[in-house]
């Protein structure tokens, strides 16, 4: 029925945008802070992915212990990486930023390939064939999981910068440097601390959306430029728009997906975002790290 | 990157010795590996000259070039195979379709940022290699489209010359733009925008010019290219051309004219001297771009210049 | 006749009214002052004027020529320069080249010109570079011609920036803080270059902190507080009235 169809291609949109949202709001965040533009974003997406697909054909690690175990991996990889790269980076040296992180791309997905090569790995749960039936649709369960998942971060990260005084920190920062030193708030640790949730984000969408479909050392590219799209027309630094915008644009993406070649379904993000800069360049809901 | 250029009638005259003596190689030898190699290094010039003129000189970080590399081939492969253009009108009006695209992108984002214009340039060359791979009705996807000759220079060593003459000539007008008083007000924005706002100088203009002028210039070398190899496929819009015409510019110097030349010329032929497979060669890319920025920001042109800082230091 | 004709400008951010209906008016060849305590609105207000901010409300004029909401490109071409705060240069060219940079927007070569090279673009060129050597010797800075503008002092960095705002034979020059963080033997010879040029007809708008440069240099004096304005006169009534004492040195303890 055409119904069914039509709600099928909602909810495979709506998966696809949590997981752009968790790249986005990590984009974000990141960019918001510390002012640097993330080009390796998405690799640390298909390190995720990878990794995910090693902890369960070698180590044998459950589902959920496996996107547990990524996700804490992935925010130690965002200590070093804030540690190594980023922390010298002031925000005027914008192309310096810019040129690292893509030189870090670089080198983990080129890296990736030369290491594990293209072939595309699927990663076996107990949960891959299972669907749930509701109102004569057929719901895979691992796709409402993700969306679970995904949803418990949002809130995670919702209370975090809204209740917490670290969070209230980041978006005190966000704002103005110099006024929140003032009030004692150490710039490095909270900006470290921005690294280490977008990483982490970024290697939890990795590691729930691997089962869902195959992975391969390239799956990070086209999800970053999007994810660039995403933080544009939501707003640079605005980390709510920057999850609003990626669910609708999960959501649009399938449904011209559904109705139009594919080919259009690729590129609608990138013309929102052209059409966005040419008339509303702030993006949809202006910028700042706002909850 | 202040350097007492050379006036301009001997660098004209070194230039066109330099032309002299690279049209001579075909004589020197006949091997098509030398040939292609002379026209990737002639290609690659152009475009990191383009890149040069718009990271170095303006100072924006643009990921677009390949972009107009791509829509520049595409533009006339079509034009000639599908409306049976002559190549010779074809290649013009490929230059105006980059320059186009290029106006397009650097006014809708330049107006926000240069943030905003480095993720744009990024996202429309993406865009570009999707549609080419989609857009099957209109290029034929990924298998291209064949039989791109032009009459009269099917032998190698013709288009070799042909190509390396209209880079000359590219890099020739690049060279005097760059040392007219416009590249001096290039440089002056990327130096301290504000002030060159306050002394006259409208920014945005002068981005676009240095957008338009390395646009139609890569759209040209990009038609030249598809017609060496006598196919284009949506292969033209890869990543891999952009990396390597970054590593050109920041190892040679952003700012600097001949040391991008010179980095051009030398990666295009060492990698293929070293034999790697291209993961592996991207691989080290990105390391060296890393390490560029960690270590040493301006490149060798830089490193110069910090001696010669230096210089002056010590003798007030 | 006015040279600069302000009115009701208005500018306010995150809340706070930075500027508030600010007026005044700065006759043509004069040294005029705009002096206030931290946080009056004086950056503010010259930023809004020399179009590096946009203002909430307020109209500015040079001459007759209307410049309200101009870019900041179009003021300068208009005959409105201006030096900033944090002093600027490019510092990677030679002073020479610092100095024609600001002159080459404004002698009518094109582009088509420029390019190649025509007779006009060279004689604009060479008028341009016997300018601004004169502007260097005027400012002392002349054996330093070929030096990269990095190598200079902080007070000779205001030199050049003051040099630098006088090649397009500006209307109006107005100079932000010149003299902030320079010692007293460089601040007596910017005084005595500011004189000798105001001689040649330039008119100037000089923003400060430094009491003394100022009563010894302006004419006129407007005085800010809080974004607005509290005084604007001779120098001598200024320096005496009540409410501008007030706002500098705080309510008298009674």
């Amino acid at each position: 029925m055409a119904d069914t169809y039509l709600l099928q291609l909602l909810l495979n949109g709506l998966v696809i945008g949590v997981i752009y949202a968790l790249i986005a709001m990590g984009l974000s965040l990141i960019f918001g802070l510390l002012g640097i533009v993330n080009f390796a974003h998405g690799e640390f997406y298909m390190l995720g992915a990878m990794l995910s697909f090693f902890a369960v054909t070698d180590l044998h690690l459950g589902y959920w212990t496996t996107i547990l175990a990524v996700t804490l991996v992935a925010g130690c990889v965002g200590v070093f990486f804030y540690h190594l790269f980023l922390s010298s980076l002031r925000a005027a040296d914008f192309e310096r930023s810019i040129l690292l992180t893509l030189g870090i791309s670089m080198v983990l997905q080129n890296g990736g390939i030369y290491l594990w090569t293209v072939t595309p790995r699927i990663v076996p749960t107990p949960y891959s064939y299972a669907a749930v039936t509701l109102g004569g649709m057929q719901l895979p369960v691992l796709r409402l999981f993700t969306l679970g998942i995904a949803t418990a971060a949002f809130l995670a990260l919702y209370l975090l910068l809204s209740h917490t005084l670290v969070g209230k920190a980041m978006r005190g920062l966000s704002q103005s440097s110099d006024a929140a030193a003032m009030v004692g708030i150490d710039h490095r640790s909270v900006a470290r601390l921005a690294v280490i949730i977008g990483i982490a984000l970024s290697g939890l969408a990795g590691a729930t959306l691997a089962p869902v479909y195959s992975v391969q050392p390239t799956m990070g590219s086209a999800f970053v430029f999007k994810a660039f799209a995403i933080v544009i027309i939501g707003g640079l630094g605005n980390i709510a728009g920057a999850a609003i915008t990626a669910i609708m644009l999960g959501i649009l993406e399938s449904l011209i997906g559904g109705f139009f070649p594919l080919t259009l379904a690729d590129s609608a993000g990138f013309i929102a975002m052209i059409v966005v800069l040419l008339f509303k360049p702030e993006g949809l809901f202006g910028r700042g790290v706002r909850v | 990157m202040r350097r007492r250029p050379l006036p301009l009638p001997a660098s004209a005259a070194g230039i066109a010795a330099i032309w002299l003596v690279l049209l001579c190689v075909p004589w020197l030898t006949a091997s098509e590996y030398w040939l292609d190699t002379g026209i990737a290094i002639a290609t690659f010039a152009v475009l990191s000259t383009g890149l040069n003129l718009i990271y170095g000189y303006a100072g924006l970080l643009s990921f677009a070039q390949v972009a107009f590399f791509g829509l520049g081939g595409y533009g006339a492969a079509l034009l000639v195979t599908r409306l049976g253009w002559s190549f010779w009108l074809a290649l013009p009006a490929a230059a105006i379709i980059a320059t186009w695209a290029g106006l397009l992108i650097g006014y809708s984002s330049l107006r926000l940022s240069r943030h905003a214009f480095a993720i744009v340039s990024l996202s429309f060359a993406l865009l570009c290699g999707i549609v080419a791979r989609d857009w099957v009705a209109l290029t034929r996807g990924s298998m291209g489209i064949p039989g791109l000759s032009l009459p009269g220079f099917d032998a190698p060593a013709h288009m070799y010359r042909l190509t390396v003459t209209v880079a000359v000539i590219l890099l020739l007008g690049f060279h005097v733009l760059l040392s007219s008083r416009l590249g001096r007000a290039l440089q002056a924005i990327k130096l301290n925008e504000p002030l060159a706002q306050s002394q006259g100088i409208d920014p945005l203009r002068y981005k676009l010019l240095a957008i338009s002028v390395s646009a139609a210039a890569s759209g040209v070398m990009g038609a030249l290219f598809v017609f060496h190899l006598t196919i284009v496929d949506p292969s033209v819009f890869d990543f891999y051309y952009t990396e390597t015409m970054l590593i050109m510019v920041i190892l040679g110097g952003a700012g600097s004219f001949w040391g991008v030349i010179a980095a051009s010329a030398v990666f295009s032929i060492v990698p293929d001297l070293l034999r790697f497979s291209s993961d592996l060669r991207l691989t080290l890319y990105g390391l060296v771009l890393v390490a560029a920025m960690l270590l040493f920001p301006g490149g060798f042109a830089g490193m110069l210049r910090q001696r010669s800082l230096l210089r002056w230091k010590t003798r007030l | 006749m006015t040279l600069l004709t302000v009115t009701g400008l208005s500018k306010s951010y995150a809340g706070v009214q930075a500027v508030h209906d600010l007026s005044y008016e700065i006759a043509p060849g004069s040294i005029s002052g705009l002096i206030g305590p931290n946080g009056s609105g004086k950056s503010t207000s010259i930023d809004c004027i020399s179009g590096f901010l946009r203002p909430d409300e307020g109209r500015w004029s040079l001459l007759d020529r209307d410049l309200t909401g101009m870019s900041a490109h179009a003021m300068a071409l208009a005959g409105l320069t201006r030096t900033f705060q944090t002093v600027r240069a490019y510092g990677e060219m030679t002073l020479v080249e610092n100095l024609c940079v600001a002159a080459q927007e404004h002698d009518g070569v094109g582009w088509w010109q420029a390019l190649r090279r025509s007779g006009a673009c060279q004689t604009a060129d060479a008028a341009a570079c016997a300018r601004a050597e004169e502007l260097l010797e005027k400012t002392g800075l002349a054996s330093y011609r070929d030096a990269p503008a990095q190598v200079l002092s902080y007070g000779q960095s205001k030199l050049l920036a003051i040099a630098a705002a006088m090649m397009a034979r500006p209307r109006l020059v107005i100079l932000d803080e010149p003299v902030a963080g320079v010692n007293p033997t460089m601040i007596r010879q910017i005084e005595t270059i500011i004189r000798a040029l105001n001689q040649q007809d330039v008119t100037f708008l000089i923003v400060e902190h430094n009491m003394d440069f100022i009563m010894s240099l302006c004419a006129q004096v407007i005085v800010l507080d809080a974004g607005q304005k509290i005084a604007d006169g001779p120098a001598d009534a200024v320096r005496r009235d009540p409410r501008v004492i007030e706002a500098y040195l705080g309510v008298a303890d009674a």
